[in-house]
């Protein structure tokens, strides 16, 4: 493509500067005292990705083969290390423990991930309209939580929750609903969800927004002269022509929903008798590796759940190709 | 909207639409307001919480102030409790962030430049697959990068919090994409006929447009690095390189645990305010470049 | 000249001789940075510096006095993690092959695992038999096996019941006994005032040994283990005496005369300074934890023994406690010995730090039954000598083995209390779970169980 584009350049570039030789010559050929320009783009660009490639291999290939081969053998406290195939895959599918975590963070997904992205983009939505001082400041505000570190943001929600001192139970009780324990088993779940909701929706709301700045102004133009109102214009056009970026912020969240780890995590100290180790698929996977040392199992539910996410993350671009604009 | 006028000939509509309009704006005014109080509760609760000694902490109403405060005492056992290792931990992170963060801006720029504008055996294959890194947990790779890191003695050193870090494959996507946006072929050749070698082009013509989403990758980098957890969790265990985030942690679980530590709930809040401070200012600074990059980024 | 002009060979050569000299610089400074990451100090001369692992409050002053009286050993001490965290860094190190110190704190429960990891070392062959008859002997039979010595103790937890004397004049309470006495008085408690409890019931992974302590003075003996008799193991968590106390406190929980929240969290702090708690069921580290955590109601507390089930039976349990390990990493066994055996060992001066500041329970004979510690008089606790109550109970305490995968087996506990508090399980069904479930892991991880 970029050869093409360098034939037809030449009509186009200052004469002065177009040695009359080069760019006449087939780009195949060498050219005296040079390269050709094939060649040196292959040289350039591999020498320009090579510390991407490099960090790549380090990063991610030979620790992902590493846990691969891992999760091929097993190891037990009495009796060591031994090659077992594919035992442990085997195991992950049937074992109750992991089925349940993935039946939670799909039920959780399910709930919360609609109710962020639909938030998200009433936010976008907003923000596009509106130009207020209050819509910069609500703009800003629904960002921040971005800036903080899960870590921080499950230490703060933590207290608020806290059935003693959080002012949610001095809310609850003033509302004459008496006291609620949003650590219990019962809402744990919901407590999670509004975390990572707080966390996450400002992020998407931006991504959204910056999709919607994006699209042609010419187009609310002719539908207001066609009589639309705000909220017909938003419908019927805005969320349609943001769809791609709709689909693309949905399969990163989905993707991060199921490898919910950190807020169960910080909170499985206060709340350890709802947060067992098996909470989330990684959260029990973290917990098999670094408490008990099955390195091998945890390895293979890693792959396992990776598996799922993968397969799902592509069938659904897939299914969705034509609406985010991938090929 | 609200602003762009309107042809005379659909003004007289317009007029009888106002009410209506005027109650939208009002609907949605409450629903901002309602969600920025939402959104800023747990600061609102952080910054108040800040100002209390240990005993309001625990008995006093969470949501509002207890005087006499105790704000400065907080910062100051804060900078100053366990010789200052807060401090150290502040160190630890903004070279964590600065150097990861620049180092995977400049690793995503190379690559994303590359990706867009030159052709390279294994170039789809490789771009491909970014995607598919996007999608591994990292508590799949955490044990297996530690093991290996050992094998070369670098866990439990700066370089092992650092390195990893450097790969940034959504930043290498983001790159590529703003690069076939906005940096046609004419102007790199432009260049290239004026005698320009490749790194020349690189750093005169590419790297001024592409400010935007370099700022972009960088600030997201850095944030990334600056609230990063685990990873600095798994492989450090000399206490004196931890990062904020462990740090912290080690705060909270220590006084859940220990005895004689309760001060360090007053430490853990107080630390946490003075933790996000930095990553908010610097948002509320670089706005524009942010949503600017954004912007590219989500247009494919 | 040309080469200006366009791209040749040479600029593409002169490019990747660059990157290439950069990556390699790179990779060396990576090299160079790592040094001093790991494992011991210093060979030659000079004194040898043993990398120690602790998380004891005040233990800087503890690691000065022993650099200050050991010229040839030096204590280089990192807080690497507080419980949980610790021994997960430790087990990464150790199965990494490198980055674990010379000397580790472990909590007694933890001892089995690490032990079966083939991570620590036999300080027997170093000398450290010696120490034997310095330590209460359900302590010593912990930390070693036979001739091998796998840890030093250094504190621990037997049992006691702290009670707020206010509250129980206020409410004409008398301190029970018995644990039916115990059951009498909280329901007493519960009528005249339905916001108090009398104490809470650890529900939680952190009061995992709380409930174990207690079913250890019930007379339950759940693990028979020794590191020599592998792959053989005794698993017996739902005998008689561990349901035995497992229904009793379900029971109070039932009839609402326990609360249930998690033991600390800000939560259970606040219970127990504002007199929501009449009683705390503590540990020998019992005292220094509540002054801190319920600084306002100095003065308020007592200590009295721990109710028994068969009225003078004196039955004791413990909570906690910890010790010296040494690591296999190590690269000096004999001097990291040394340091396990006397950073606290017997020593006055260091145990005055850990007993007035640090708050820990010695587990060395001389300073436990010694004069100072037994009459010592603590304010918190209205002038009384606690350790009056603390010492006898620390040495009628009998042995008590833990297992090699106590991790999982507090976990499953836990989960099923967890199930029976939400109306999930029966009470009298959590122990039979957990034996099942636990068992079950056993046999799956080659230990030929008998139960």
């Amino acid at each position: 493509m970029s050869l093409l584009r360098q034939q037809g350049s030449t009509a186009t570039a200052p004469p002065s500067a177009v040695p009359a030789r080069g760019l006449r010559t087939p780009v195949t050929g060498r050219r005296p005292g040079g390269l050709s320009a094939r060649t040196r783009h292959k040289g350039m660009g591999l020498l320009l990705v090579s510390p991407f490639l490099l960090l790549f291999l380090a990063f991610l290939v030979a620790p992902l083969c590493y846990a691969f081969w891992l999760s091929l053998r097993t190891s037990t406290l009495v009796g060591g290390d031994h090659f077992s195939w594919f035992a442990n895959y085997q195991q992950t599918f049937t074992d109750p423990q992991f089925l349940s975590g993935v039946r939670r963070v799909v039920v959780f997904g399910v709930v919360q991930i609609p109710l962020m992205l639909g938030l998200a983009l009433l936010g976008a939505l907003i923000i596009d309209e509106v130009t207020s001082r209050l819509a910069k400041v609500f703009r800003m505000t629904l960002f921040m939580p971005y800036a903080v570190p899960a870590v921080i943001g499950a230490l703060m929600w933590g207290f608020l929750y806290s059935p003693t001192f959080g002012p949610v139970n001095s809310i609850s009780h003033s509302l004459g609903l008496g006291k609620v324990d949003l650590l219990s088993h019962a809402l744990m779940l919901t407590s999670l969800g509004n975390i990572v909701t707080w966390q996450w929706t400002g992020y998407n709301m931006i991504v959204l927004y910056a999709a919607l700045q994006g699209l042609p102004r010419e187009v609310y133009e002719a539908a207001k002269l066609d009589g639309a109102g705000q909220l017909q214009t938003a419908l019927r056009i805005k969320i349609p022509m943001i769809s791609s970026a709709m689909v693309l912020a949905l399969m990163f969240t989905i993707i991060g929903t199921l490898q919910f780890f950190t807020e169960p995590r910080v909170l499985e100290h206060s709340a350890s008798s709802v947060i067992t180790p098996d909470y989330t698929p990684n959260l029990y996977a973290y917990n098999l590796a670094f408490q008990y040392s099955e390195f091998n199992y945890s390895a293979a539910i890693s792959f396992s759940l990776g598996a799922v996410v993968f397969i799902g993350s592509y069938f659904f671009l897939f299914a969705t190709r034509k609406r985010s604009g991938l090929k | 909207m609200t602003t762009v006028a309107a042809p005379a000939v659909t003004a007289a509509p317009a007029t009888g639409r106002r009410p209506s309009a005027a109650r939208g704006r009002v609907t949605v005014n409450v629903v901002m307001v309602a969600m920025i109080l939402y959104f800023l509760l747990p600061f609102w609760w952080l910054v108040v919480a800040a100002t209390k000694g240990n005993d309001a902490l625990f008995s006093t109403a969470a949501l509002w102030f207890h005087s006499p405060g105790s704000f400065f005492t907080n910062l100051q056992q804060l900078f100053t409790y366990n010789d200052g290792e807060y401090l150290r931990w502040m160190g630890n992170t903004a070279i964590y962030a600065g150097v990861s963060g620049v180092g995977a801006t400049a690793v995503a720029t190379l690559a994303g430049y590359a990706f867009a504008k030159y052709r390279f055996p294994g170039r789809n294959l490789l771009f491909s697959s970014l995607l598919g890194a996007i999608m591994v947990p990292a508590t799949a790779l955490a044990i297996p990068t530690y093991l290996l890191l050992s094998k070369v003695a670098l866990t439990n050193t700066m370089w092992a919090v650092i390195l990893p870090q450097l790969l940034n494959p959504f930043g290498v996507y983001l790159v590529r994409v703003y690069v076939q946006e906005s940096l046609p072929d004419e102007l790199l050749e432009a260049a290239r006929m004026d005698g320009a070698g490749e790194l020349r082009v690189l750093w005169s013509v590419a790297l001024p447009t592409l400010k935007p989403a370099l700022v972009t990758v960088l600030l997201f980098s850095m944030v990334g690095t600056w609230n990063n957890f685990f990873l600095p969790l798994v492989m450090l265990n000399n206490d004196k390189l931890f990062p904020l985030t462990v740090g912290l942690q080690s705060w909270y679980e220590g006084a859940m645990i220990q005895s004689g530590a309760n001060a360090l709930f007053t430490l853990v809040i107080a630390g946490s305010l003075v933790a996000i401070l930095p990553l908010i200012v610097t948002f509320l600074l670089l706005q524009r470049y942010w949503r600017g990059g954004l912007t590219v980024g989500s247009l494919k | 000249m040309s080469s200006t002009r366009r791209p040749t060979s040479r600029s593409v050569r002169r490019t990747a001789v660059a990157a290439t000299s950069a990556a390699l610089a790179g990779v060396l400074l990576a090299a160079c940075g790592s040094g001093g990451g790991s494992g011991s100090g210093t060979t030659g001369s000079g004194p040898v510096h043993i990398k120690v692992w602790a998380w004891y409050p005040q233990f800087k002053q503890v690691v000065a006095e022993f650099n200050r009286t050991h010229k040839d050993v030096q204590v280089d001490w990192v807080q690497a993690g507080v419980g949980q965290d610790e021994y997960t860094k430790l087990k990464t190190a150790l199965k990494a092959g490198q980055g674990a110190p010379d000397v580790v704190m472990l909590e007694f429960q933890e001892l089995p695992t690490i032990q079966l990891t083939k991570g620590l070392l036999d300080m027997g062959k170093y000398g450290a038999n010696a120490d034997k008859g310095n330590y209460v002997s359900w302590a010593w039979s912990q930390a070693s096996d036979g001739d091998h010595v796998y840890a030093i103790p250094v504190d621990g937890g037997p049992m006691a019941m702290m009670y707020r004397a206010d509250l129980f004049k206020k409410y004409n309470l008398k301190v029970p006994t018995t644990w039916a006495e115990y059951k009498e008085e909280a329901a007493k408690l519960h009528k005249a005032d339905p916001s108090a409890y009398m104490t809470d019931f650890g529900s939680d992974e952190t009061a995992a040994g709380w409930r174990q302590g207690l079913a250890w003075q019930a007379g339950s003996r759940p693990y028979t283990y020794s590191a020599s008799k592998l792959p053989d193991i005794g698993v017996k968590l739902n005998d008689d005496n561990a349901k035995k106390v497992y229904e009793y406190w379900g029971d109070l929980v039932k009839n609402k005369l326990v609360d249930t929240a998690s033991y600390a969290t800000t939560d259970f702090y606040n219970g127990l300074s504002t007199g929501k708690y009449a009683t705390y069921i503590a540990a020998g580290w019992g005292p220094g934890y509540l002054s801190s955590v319920a600084a306002k109601t100095s003065g308020k507390w007592r200590v009295a023994p721990l109710p028994q089930w068969t009225a003078g039976a004196g039955a004791q349990g413990d909570w906690g406690g910890s010790s010296f390990s040494v690591t296999s990493q190590t690269k000096h066994p004999k001097e990291a010995t040394e340091v396990a055996r006397e950073l606290f060992g017997t020593s006055q001066a260091a145990w005055k730090i850990g007993i007035d500041q640090a708050y820990l329970f010695p587990l060395s004979n001389p300073i436990l039954n010694g004069a100072y510690f037994k009459s010592k008089k603590y304010d918190f606790f209205g002038g009384q000598q606690i350790n009056s109550v603390f010492v006898p109970a620390a040495n009628g305490i009998s042995t008590f083995d833990w297992s090699p995968f106590q991790d999982y087996a507090y976990n499953t506990d836990t989960s099923e209390v967890g199930k029976a508090l939400q109306g999930q399980n029966a009470w009298s069904s959590v122990n039979d779970n957990v034996q099942q479930q636990v068992t079950s892991y056993a046999s799956k991880q080659g230990f030929k169980v008998s139960k």
